[in-house]
């Protein structure tokens, strides 16, 4: 299948996004840039054939969040529920980027805790920054849908940084023991 | 949703930033009586901006070769066509080249001064840093009063990072690099999609005031200009991206200091 210049004009500036949610999804490095390999796929394939009037981001994004879902499911059902590797830790802290809080790397552990569909959300509007228009597009849910788990999402979110503050949950933390 | 009753609904847009004005004025106003849902609200939008910073790093990666549509273009029709043509204008030229000798020179040589040697550096030390996924930076944007000062010292006149939050771009850091005209200043900046823009900035010894001119360097695009003796070059490689309205911005508050 040729590429038209257009397609790489329009699809290559979203590669870097396309990435990022997988990643945040998948929380596994190699998995999550098949994910976005396979998505291209699809896209070169349908290329022709996709809605001309819609954003293309919406379109995109909708392909890889079906098939991040997929995934999801058939690790679930091999019974692995575990995070795959440590995000957190081993692929993103890189030099550059070691001055972010102790907080953005906790945040980044506490999302996979969420529900897929309340983690979808935020990653969809608070990072990839999408209306919630075309947030509700690549869910196939009505924009009130993406309301409620967006809130629910945030509040979630809010009580386990809560609970991890006080140590009750995520990482082993030291005591004082009178 | 405009009148009413305040609705979490609008509380979660409230967060986003995306109510109208009106309507972010009474959620204001709202949130002034409940203070508990004010601190609610302002915890999330701080998780918010911890996910978008542990995140942006993968977004600023340079994209993998496998995923690089660039790289699955086909050879072009055109260059199968005739090797032998273009053989044959290779020579054409180095005979034209031999014969006018010095008089092709100055058409065949790269500039070496102004701003069109300018763009020439600004691209290149965009290529080598924006693309650099470990450490693009020298120092980081929470250094932004020290990488200032040393970009004012180094440049020998004041130089501040431009805010550009306007043009939806957030400052990641800067380092100086080494050109044939002494030190210039690197700052980068992200765009909402996580790619990167260079701001280039050097002192002009010829062109120390010239308009503003578009520029294409081995597929880096930009604008570069001139005022009072310092250069500017506003670089980034997305297409479609209004690199003209962002060189204005930088422009107007350069004016400024």
């Amino acid at each position: 299948m040729p590429l038209s210049e257009e397609m790489i004009t329009h699809v290559q500036p979203l590669i870097p996004a396309l990435r990022r949610y997988a990643h945040a999804m998948l929380r596994h490095r190699d998995d999550a840039d098949d994910l976005v390999q396979d998505v291209l796929e699809r896209a070169i394939g349908g290329w022709h054939n996709r809605r001309k009037g819609a954003s293309l981001r919406s379109w995109l994004f909708t392909i890889l969040h079906n098939l991040a879902l997929d995934r999801l499911r058939r690790l679930a059902r091999r019974g692995i529920t575990a995070p795959l590797d440590d995000v957190s830790e081993v692929h993103l802290a890189t030099p550059a980027f070691q001055e972010q809080g102790v907080e953005a790397r906790d945040v980044l552990a506490l999302i996979a805790l969420l529900p897929a569909d309340q983690r979808s959300v935020l990653l969809l509007v608070a990072v990839e920054d999408l209306s919630y228009a075309e947030a509700a597009a690549v869910l196939d849910v009505p924009q009130g849908t993406v309301m409620s788990r967006l809130a629910r999402a945030r509040e979630r979110l809010r009580r386990m940084m809560e609970e991890q503050a006080q140590g009750r949950i995520g990482k082993p933390t030291l005591r004082i023991v009178p | 949703m405009n009148d009413g009753p305040i609705t979490e609904a609008d509380l979660q847009a409230h967060v986003d930033g995306r109510l109208s004005p009106g309507r972010a004025q009474d959620v204001a106003a709202w949130l002034a009586a409940h203070p508990q849902d004010a601190a609610r609200l302002a915890a999330y939008r701080a998780h918010d901006d911890a996910l978008r910073q542990a995140l942006n790093p993968i977004a600023d990666e340079p994209v993998p070769p496998a995923l690089d549509l660039r790289l699955r273009q086909p050879a072009r029709p055109g260059w199968a066509v005739a090797p032998a043509l273009k053989v044959a204008g290779i020579a054409a030229v180095a005979l034209l080249s031999g014969l006018t000798g010095w008089g092709l020179r100055g058409w065949t040589a790269p500039p070496t001064v102004g701003t069109a040697a300018l763009a020439r550096e600004a691209a290149s030390s965009y290529a080598v840093y924006a693309s650099d996924a470990a450490r693009p930076v020298e120092l980081a944007a929470s250094d932004r009063f020290a990488l200032d000062s040393w970009f004012s010292k180094r440049l020998s006149r004041p130089i501040r990072a431009p805010d550009l939050q306007q043009a939806g771009l957030t400052l990641i850091g800067g380092r100086l690099v080494a050109t044939s005209h002494g030190p210039g200043g690197l700052y980068l900046y992200r765009d909402r999609q996580g790619r990167r823009i260079a701001l280039y900035v050097r002192p002009m010894e010829v062109d120390g005031s010239d308009h503003m001119k578009p520029r294409l360097e081995d597929g880096v695009a930009g604008w570069t200009w001139a005022e009072k003796g310092l250069g500017f070059g506003v670089f980034g490689t997305a297409p479609g991206t209004d690199l003209h309205s962002t060189a204005d911005l930088v422009r107007s508050q350069f004016l400024q200091t």
